[in-house]
């Protein structure tokens, strides 16, 4: 009998021991990930949260909420004589720097790809603008253009092209296109990087196909290359768009967005609003018009490379 | 094995979060001042209105003036703590582009500092948190104060701030540079838009005049203009007059300065820093700067070995005027308030002990000196004259000059406007229209 309960028990034993294995199989995924989610949730998810129902409240400058004001935050601000012309700005700034520093990013890569001498340390000098902090880098460049005693003037005037200091910041326009020269610069590495990435992934075997098959340099370029590093441009292009429709540290140590709103973009703008102006109700509202217009841009441009068949991400 | 793991990796997040919420529910009262030692502030304080123990807890957040600061207040602390058992005083010094935020963030979270070292005060007055000076300051350390310095702090006829220190301005002129060009130091406009011609005809390479029309400061360029032309922000009756005719003109003379060439390249851009290493590099003439400059700039030569041969001879007059006024010098203040947390009566003696050490004259000649400021009591500025020489015209000038219109609600937007008027105005727009735009929002 014994013989018989025996064998019988331990199946029972087993059987309560293998579900709770089979329960904690499930919920063990959502134990790991929780520390993230719960950081995520502090860090990320209250503030998105403050900022709207700031953006939705009358804010004294104290900071203290009133209340809810009927959208009254965004009434004023898109009705700000400077808006539209802090919206244009965020737009030429964003497409500029993104677009450009694709580009030249890309082109880049291209030649970080081929096989050279020195070609370690060309990467690691690509990586140095990346490395160092915007603010300094911001510096910098407004240290090279300054004309009193800007390093750009010290040497034109050293090597005999110009005899007396040249002006390189006589209008707003010439000073948002320094800023965004700036933005291209510590841009470009990202973007190189990203690519050279996708590039040392593409098998050689498809190029020697091409080269047998009488392809030029473009048509491979174009039919191989390209469609490969997609992805990589894709994921480059959606965060650069990100960072730089959001980036401060240039605009507010080279001009603060001076004169007259001239250079200022939504985030230099809000950060006045907020702590020149004490509108903090109003900043958030900004805040909030941003992070809309971010949205919009990032999903479509996602939804959009993705439906091309690129589902890889 | 994996369970076990996973279940000590729950366990320590549980405690960590219940460790963050039990720190968040610690009471108001101990703000994590680097000052304070914790046998004088023990972390469980049930409430800083309440007596702990025997002893009154006053919790103070400073500014942060320069390197000396931090230093200061520690051996204030010290010094009260142990002249008065009765309290138990904490001092947290924050730098200048931290503290409005920390003082919101705390005022958010309903944990008000007792006192609040700080520039503004009228955003806090208009919410309701502020105490009358008159109920937390000694008679005797309050006869004390200058009156045109309380006047600045009057709300509704009350006063709700007290001085702590103040700057002031005035104009720094290169003496080799202007005895070069041949002309004397200029004291009306005429004067002075004589004398940048002459300098730019001397050597076009030096800017005559330095203007700083920037977000920084640019609200000040507005206030030396218009004070100097006999006008002013607001009239009498503390109505905002922005768009006042003077006013124009003053502007108008300034960004006429500008056009003739006779500045710096970019007023919009160009701070008062650059301008002030720009006149101490010998390539700027004449500037109006505050009574820190000669500080600056010896800082800055002998941070960069600048030979005696390289260095600028330079000295300072009053601030040149049109159609016969008066120079006016543009002031600038600070101030201790105390914040209305419902304080025992005991608390509100043991405050204004600490303000009443606090301007006792010796101590306070010595908090104004420490960073080179001006002060804001009579006898601290007898003091200060006496103790050093250098000093003494800047003693007489901050005791006649004018001061921004900090006390009413609308400065920071009027501050922001005037800004933005300046800039647009070096662009080319017309002053009269931007500034009748601006008066009409501010006005209404």
């Amino acid at each position: 009998m014994s013989k018989l309960t025996a064998p019988k028990a331990a199946p029972a034993g087993s059987t309560t021991a293998r579900s709770g294995k089979k329960v904690f199989r499930k919920i063990e995924p959502y134990i790991w990930i929780a520390p993230s989610v719960i950081l995520m949730a502090i860090f990320i998810v209250v503030p998105i949260c403050k900022v709207f129902q700031m953006s939705m409240n009358q804010v004294t400058k104290t900071n203290q909420l009133k209340g809810f004001n009927n959208f009254e935050n965004f009434i004023k601000v898109v009705k700000a004589p400077a808006f539209t012309l802090v919206l244009k700005n965020t737009l030429v700034w964003t497409i500029a720097v993104v677009v450009l520093s694709t580009v030249l990013g890309f082109m880049l890569a291209l030649v970080l790809n081929n096989k050279f001498r020195g070609r370690k340390i060309a990467r690691a000098i690509v990586v140095f603008p990346w490395a160092t902090t915007l603010v300094i880098q911001a510096s910098a460049w407004g240290f090279i253009i300054n004309k009193d005693y800007g390093t750009l003037n010290t040497l034109l005037m050293k090597i005999g092209l110009i005899s007396q200091p040249v002006n390189w910041t006589p209008t707003p326009e010439a000073y948002f296109a320094w800023e965004i020269a700036c933005g291209i610069f510590v841009t470009i590495p990202f973007v190189t990087f990203c690519v050279l990435s996708g590039l040392q992934s593409i098998d050689t075997s498809y190029y020697e196909a091409a080269t047998v098959d009488g392809a030029n340099y473009w048509q491979k370029l174009f039919k191989i290359t390209l469609p490969l590093v997609k992805s990589s441009l894709t994921v480059s292009t959606v965060l650069n768009i990100i960072y730089v429709f959001n980036s401060f540290p240039i605009i507010w140590t080279m001009t603060k967005g001076d004169p007259a709103n001239r250079t200022d973009t939504l985030v230099t703008y809000l950060y006045k609003l907020a702590f020149y102006n004490g509108r903090s109700g109003e900043a958030a509202a900004v805040s909030v018009i941003g992070f809309l217009i971010l949205l919009v841009c990032a999903s479509v441009y996602m939804i959009y490379t993705l439906r091309k068949g690129d589902g890889d991400l | 094995m994996k369970k076990i793991l996973a279940l000590l990796l729950a366990a320590v997040m549980v405690l960590s979060l219940a460790a963050c919420s039990n720190n968040a529910g610690t009471p108001a009262s101990n703000p994590p001042a680097e000052d304070s030692t914790p046998a004088e502030n023990p972390p469980d304080k049930p409430d800083d209105n309440q007596p702990s123990g025997d002893k009154i807890d006053i919790n103070v957040i400073a500014a942060e003036y320069g390197q000396n600061t931090k230093q200061w207040w520690a051996d204030f602390q010290k010094e009260f703590n142990a002249a008065y058992d009765n309290i138990n005083l904490t001092v947290e010094v924050v730098s200048w582009n931290d503290i409005y935020t920390v003082v919101n963030t705390r005022l958010g979270g309903n944990n008000a500092p007792d006192i609040l070292n700080i520039d503004v005060f009228a955003d806090y007055q208009s919410d309701g948190l502020l105490l009358p000076a008159q109920d937390y300051v000694s008679e005797e350390t309050y006869a004390k104060f200058y009156e045109a310095f309380l006047d600045q702090s009057v709300v509704d006829g009350t006063v709700w701030a007290i001085p702590d220190l103040a700057s002031a301005r005035a104009m720094y002129y290169n003496v080799d540079i202007l005895e070069a060009a041949g002309v004397d130091v200029p004291t009306t406009w005429d004067e002075l838009k004589a004398a940048c011609e002459a300098i730019k005809a001397y050597d076009s390479s030096i800017y005559p005049w330095g203007i700083d029309m920037t977000t920084d400061e640019g609200q000040a360029a507005f206030a030396y203009y218009i004070w100097n032309n006999g006008s002013d922000f607001t009239d009498a009756d503390g109505n905002w007059t922005l768009n006042d005719p003077k006013n124009v003109e003053a502007i108008e003379y300034a960004i006429g300065l500008y056009n003739d060439g006779l500045t710096n390249t970019d007023p919009a851009n160009e701070t008062r820093y650059n301008l002030q290493d720009l006149f101490g590099a010998g390539k700027l003439a004449m500037v109006i700067g505050p009574n820190s400059i000669p500080t600056y700039i010896a800082d800055n030569y002998a941070k960069a070995n600048t030979p005696e041969s390289e260095q600028i001879n330079y000295a300072f007059a009053a601030i040149p005027t049109n159609g016969g006024n008066a120079s006016v010098s543009a002031g600038v203040m600070d101030r201790f308030m105390c914040f209305d947390n419902g304080h025992s009566a005991e608390k509100i003696e043991a405050i204004k002990t600490f303000f009443d050490f606090f301007y006792e004259d010796s101590r306070y000649s010595d908090w104004v000196l420490m960073e080179g400021f001006l002060p804001a009591t009579s006898a601290g500025g007898e003091i200060v004259a006496s103790s050093d020489p250098n000093m003494a015209p800047w003693v007489d000038i901050v005791g006649s000059c004018k001061f921004y219109p900090t006390a009413k609600a609308e400065w920071a937007d009027v501050k922001q406007g005037v800004i933005n008027v300046e800039q647009q105005a070096l662009l080319g727009g017309n002053v009269q229209e931007l500034l009748d735009n601006l008066q009409a929002e501010i006005a209404g």
